[in-house]
């Protein structure tokens, strides 16, 4: 049904989304706990600068990228130099412009899990005799897997959607960096491509759909389980 | 207590305000889309960038009155873009492909289809580079230099078909091809290699020429690649002030200007 080069472009894309995945999870554990539970310094700015990606143009970050981590630039020199880790023109850099553009996602998705946590929960815990971190990992962490798993779903759905920071950082080069939204681009611009373009984008919208349907359940029997009333229903 | 109800009375005029001033630009937009009176909507492959964007506007000086808008993209982009009805006047491509293409599906005026002008392909470096390329079928390109070449997309952007026919015919595609990144135009390319992202790129030789961050390594053979030909036309929806800069596109004064900029002239 797909072609081979259709393949290589799914198959590219959720690896670069897994990854992206992967990274973004103890940050974004970390970071939205942060931004629910704790008040610290310039914390607004900090806020603000987290969520940046989600509003600038996505070519600003990839820009930013390729002239920082690029193979002249000062991090993408040192980590050559000293890890022989190269980003740029390769699936690493796919990975690491996704993660940074989906981040805001799963900070989004933690921080509000953790807002609803009730927190009496915690204190019964403590009153019994457990200890901070005992109480972090037993009653506060179980209680934010579903907002883990809906920040993790919506950061491998909007990885696979990314297109201007990859573009612009790693390039348009198959097999290597030609994800998904990348191949129907690149279709949409050969003679005779629009068939291939036409099936990538049958399971983009496909696949988007799904996704939201899932965070939508998912987030829908959180709010039941934590006991959060929402009107009308 | 105050303070939140401050806020929520900010908040509510915030978004007035963002409505008012949306409706505001919508209208804005609608009316300047209706005033394209004395506009040439050029359509051009991105080589040509530097030349056409100095003929629009020696000509806009001279013809006051008639705004030259410029697009300038890749020609399969361009292509893909009029034949799904974007406005275009006039249509310049770096390929005959593209050219024909159009040309079939009947959206250019055929009679004004003409080949202008023509370019050379060239393998180019940062000028930091030491790279010695022989243009051989026994010399090895793939073990000439580290990293990766860039050139336009190798299936649809003409830089990129013509360099993939050149790499081909020395034999050198088979090694290379893996390491080869394509972009969306031939500016794209340029712009990476004089960054030094890439340590080789296939671009034309009048983009080489306008950079001083690149140097040429080796200028490939015409008989390597199919000519590089820059087809032009009117498209059918093109008016009067269309038709009067096409035809200052083929003065003597422009002619000029396209053989500073590097392009040999085919009529």
């Amino acid at each position: 049904m797909l072609t081979e080069p259709e393949w290589q472009a799914l198959s590219l894309s959720a690896h670069v989304g897994l990854w992206a995945t992967l990274v973004c999870l103890l940050p974004g554990i970390g970071c939205g706990w942060l931004l629910a539970r704790k008040q610290f310094f310039a914390k607004p700015a900090f806020e603000a600068l987290l969520f940046m990606p989600m509003v600038l143009p996505p070519t600003v970050p990839g820009y930013l990228l390729l002239v920082t981590f690029g193979s002249q630039g000062v991090i993408g020199q040192w980590l050559k130099h000293n890890f022989n880790i190269e980003f740029v023109f390769n699936w690493k850099g796919a990975v690491l412009a996704s993660a940074i553009i989906a981040f805001p996602l799963m900070v989004q998705a933690v921080k509000l899990s953790v807002q609803m946590i009730d927190r009496r929960l915690e204190q019964a815990a403590s009153t019994l005799g457990a200890s901070p971190l005992k109480v972090w990992l037993t009653v506060t962490l179980p209680l934010m897997l579903p907002g883990i798993l809906i920040g993790l779903i919506m950061v491998f759905s909007r990885s696979l959607g990314e297109f201007g920071a990859t573009i612009t950082f790693v390039g348009n080069i198959a097999g290597e960096t030609r994800t998904l939204p990348l191949a129907i681009y690149s279709a949409t611009h050969q003679i005779g491509g629009d068939a291939m373009a036409i099936r990538l984008i049958i399971i983009s919208l496909a696949f988007a759909f799904f996704a939201l349907l899932l965070s939508n359940l998912l987030s829908r029997r959180a709010e039941k389980w934590l006991g959060v009333h929402r009107a009308g229903t | 207590m105050q303070v939140l109800i401050g806020l929520r009375h900010y908040g509510a005029d915030f978004v007035r305000a963002l409505r008012i001033n949306s409706v505001t630009f919508i209208l804005f937009s609608l009316l300047c889309s209706f005033a394209t009176a004395g506009e040439v909507k050029l359509y051009a492959a991105a080589s040509l960038t530097d030349a056409l964007t100095e003929l629009g506007a020696s000509y806009q000086k001279t013809h006051p009155g008639v705004v030259i808008k410029k697009s300038f993209a890749g020609s399969s982009t361009l292509a893909k873009q009029i034949e799904n009805g974007a406005p275009a006047d006039i249509f310049i491509s770096a390929d005959n492909d593209w050219g024909n293409y159009l040309l079939k599906r009947g959206v250019l005026a055929a009679e004004s289809y003409k080949k202008l002008l023509g370019n050379e392909l060239v393998l180019i470096a940062p000028v930091a580079s030491d790279i010695k390329v022989e243009l051989d079928p026994a010399f090895n390109l793939a073990a000439s230099f580290n990293g990766r070449l860039c050139t336009g997309d190798t299936a649809s952007v003409p830089v990129g078909k013509y360099a993939k026919q050149s790499l081909v015919s020395y034999g050198w595609w088979e090694a290379i091809s893996p390491r080869i990144v394509g972009t969306e135009d031939v500016r794209t390319a340029l712009a990476f290699v004089e960054r030094a992202e890439c340590n080789v790129g296939i671009v034309y030789k009048t983009d080489a020429y306008l950079s001083k961050k690149v140097k040429i390594a080796a200028i490939f053979p015409a008989a390597s690649h199919s000519p590089v030909e820059y087809p032009g036309a009117l498209t059918k929806n093109a008016g009067q002030d269309a038709k009067a800069f096409w035809d200052f596109l083929q003065t003597d004064d422009a002619k000029a200007v396209f053989t500073r900029y590097g392009f040999t002239l085919l009529y």
